[in-house]
């Protein structure tokens, strides 16, 4: 499908990121600036950053996928999944972050309870990091395949081996840089397609008219807030309990590949600034991912699979040979690699400081630490790439995501939250909450089909396991000892501040 | 046994509730949580700020965020 300009475009585009990797390769001297970009990130780039990580190549086939069979609520994930998670984020729980010069979110837990939660807290972290790797890498080769017919494994090598390069080279510096550059190709390349699309469908009014005339079951596609007994995954009670309370705060509070952003802020008001940001473009997603399912409904009624809809409309939309096909191809390709770096970045940081540091070799030279992130970061890409087709085997991509992360993200943010806000949550509270909050996590999921009334019920599962991690870890906490106030100090929201207002 | 605590994991208890009311609980979220956001202290907000300018506040980046939301929801 690509012709004549296109190849121009998308060559430029692959050429241009991985010079500006090997660029960023003169700043990189020590561990730090590998990790944390020398702390020296402005807010801007940092905030343009985790809203192109947290969406990808397969959010466009994913989430218009959704869009395609349950409308607009999907949405959700996007909008209120988001903000007032980055809100709290950015008022509570990154300053704190930050002025601790963490490098890692386990690091956190390991200071604020112990060394076990520390390191399962890192495991669980990698091992979803690997997995999602493989995830990202076949939803982004089936996209490749649909529009132009490439071989799968053709589209991950070259994706790569691209990735690999820059981050290699350059580190969250480059990470965090081509980010910035991935987004304005991604916002642009996305654009073009919703711009054309709407105008082939009516406009707003067409589109809504048209579907909603398409039958009862269509009557709910343009409402964000669906019953409790909808047959959607996104029930309001889902969407409240699960999404806005545990998993958009887990996510944006909890994972690393988010934080870790944060951490390398220049200032701690860029660092706070970073999130609201972030927030406020998030909200430009949805129009981005979303529509062209909607749109798809029209142009291409009765699909059987909702994730062969985004592909179709590309193939039918753009003009082949003017380049517009090579920027939305560019755009694919940015925001997979936008997802991917992140991820192999993050994963580096959290196998060198939380476990190669901790437990391979304590005491190593700066300059050994840098080399061993670098060769995590290789081993790792190995392993996403080897991996991929694995993910095949479940339904919707994106609910494959997110099924993986109700499975840990609801007890990890359960003693976050606990270790920030409650001074008496102890080492052993922590450590019973997360592993009892897993355990929670993994029986709802394999009991699923007898204790849930909905087809996939990850945001009820996130929901509970966090409460149980809450309530376990409160009451393990109230038998046990907890740590002197003193090792407390920055680790709990305004704990020295109480103490000198009391004196 | 099994059936009551289906109710529960399922939230049934709030089947009853219609689908306006509940789209007023999140938008008295948003309010809310506008709020706590104006209740955050000013020396917090500009900590590491170059410069103590209005524009550096980030309450008001907040409740940019906030009323943009709040139409979103507030329309669909």
């Amino acid at each position: 499908m690509l012709g004549g300009l296109d190849y121009i475009v998308v060559i430029a585009y692959l050429a241009g990121i991985m010079l500006l990797g090997l660029y960023f390769k003169r700043y990189v001297h020590s561990s730090q600036d590998y990790f944390l970009a020398g702390k020296s990130l402005p807010f801007w780039a940092i905030g343009m950053s985790i809203v192109v990580s947290d969406i990808g190549a397969q959010d466009f086939v994913g989430v218009s996928g959704q869009a395609y069979r349950f409308g607009i609520s999907v949405g959700n994930f996007d909008w209120i999944g988001s903000v007032p998670a980055m809100l709290l984020g950015a008022f509570i729980f990154i300053p704190y972050f930050w002025k601790a010069g963490l490098y890692t979110i386990p690091e956190y837990l390991g200071r604020r309870y112990n060394d076990y939660v520390r390191t399962l807290a890192a495991v669980t972290w990698i091992v979803f990091f690997a997995f999602n790797l493989g995830i990202i890498f076949w939803a982004s080769a089936k996209l490749l395949n649909t529009l132009m017919g490439w071989p799968y494994w053709q589209s991950i090598i070259i994706t790569a081996v691209v990735v690999g390069f820059y981050t290699f080279c350059g580190g969250l510096t480059a990470v965090v840089l081509t980010d910035v550059i991935q987004m304005v190709i991604m916002f642009v390349g996305g654009a073009v397609i919703v711009i054309l699309g709407l105008y082939r469908v009516g406009g707003w009014d067409g589109l809504v008219d048209k579907i909603t005339a398409q039958g009862a079951s269509f009557q709910d596609y343009f409402k964000l807030i669906q019953p409790t007994d909808t047959k959607t995954p996104f029930p309001w009670t889902g969407i409240l309990f699960g999404l806005t309370f545990v998993m958009a705060n887990a996510y944006m509070i909890g994972n690393q590949a988010i934080v870790q952003r944060c951490l390398a802020a220049k200032s701690e008001w860029d660092a706070k600034a970073s999130m609201i940001w972030g927030a406020f473009l998030k909200m430009f997603i949805p129009v981005l991912v979303l529509f062209p399912g909607l749109i798809a409904i029209v142009l291409h009624p009765g699909l059987e699979d909702g994730d062969s809809a985004f592909p179709l409309l590309v193939r039918e939309l753009l003009p082949a040979g003017w380049g517009i096909v090579g920027l939305m191809f560019a755009a694919l390709l940015a925001g997979l690699m936008s997802s991917i770096d992140s991820m192999l970045n993050s994963t580096a940081t959290l196998w060198t400081k939380d476990i190669y540091e901790k437990y391979i070799r304590k005491d190593a030279s700066d300059r050994h630490y840098l080399v061993v992130g670098r060769i995590a970061t290789i081993v790792l890409l190995i392993f996403g790439v080897m991996t991929s087709p694995v993910s095949q085997y479940f339904e919707g991509i994106y609910v494959a995501i997110q099924t993986f992360l109700s499975f840990f993200q609801g007890p990890v943010f359960s003693i976050l939250m606990l270790g920030i806000f409650w001074r008496r949550a102890t080492q052993w509270g922590g450590l019973f909450g997360l592993v009892g909050g897993i355990t929670v996590s993994f029986l709802l999921y394999v009991f699923k089909g007898y204790l849930f009334t909905i087809e996939d019920p990850f945001l009820y599962v996130s929901w509970w396991s966090f409460l149980a991690g809450l309530v376990i870890a409160t009451v393990v906490s109230l038998f046990t000892q907890p740590h002197p106030e003193e090792r407390l100090y920055g680790l709990v929201y305004r704990l020295a501040e109480r103490r000198q207002n009391v004196a | 046994m099994l059936k009551a605590i289906r109710y529960v994991l399922n939230f049934e208890w709030l089947a009853g509730l219609s689908i306006g009311a509940a789209k007023n609980v999140f938008l008295i979220l948003f309010v809310l949580i506008g709020i706590l956001v104006l209740l955050v202290p000013n020396d917090y907000i500009y900590q590491g700020a170059k410069k103590r300018k209005w524009w550096f506040n980030l309450k008001l980046w907040a409740l940019g965020d906030l009323a943009f939301i709040f139409i979103t929801y507030y329309i669909f």
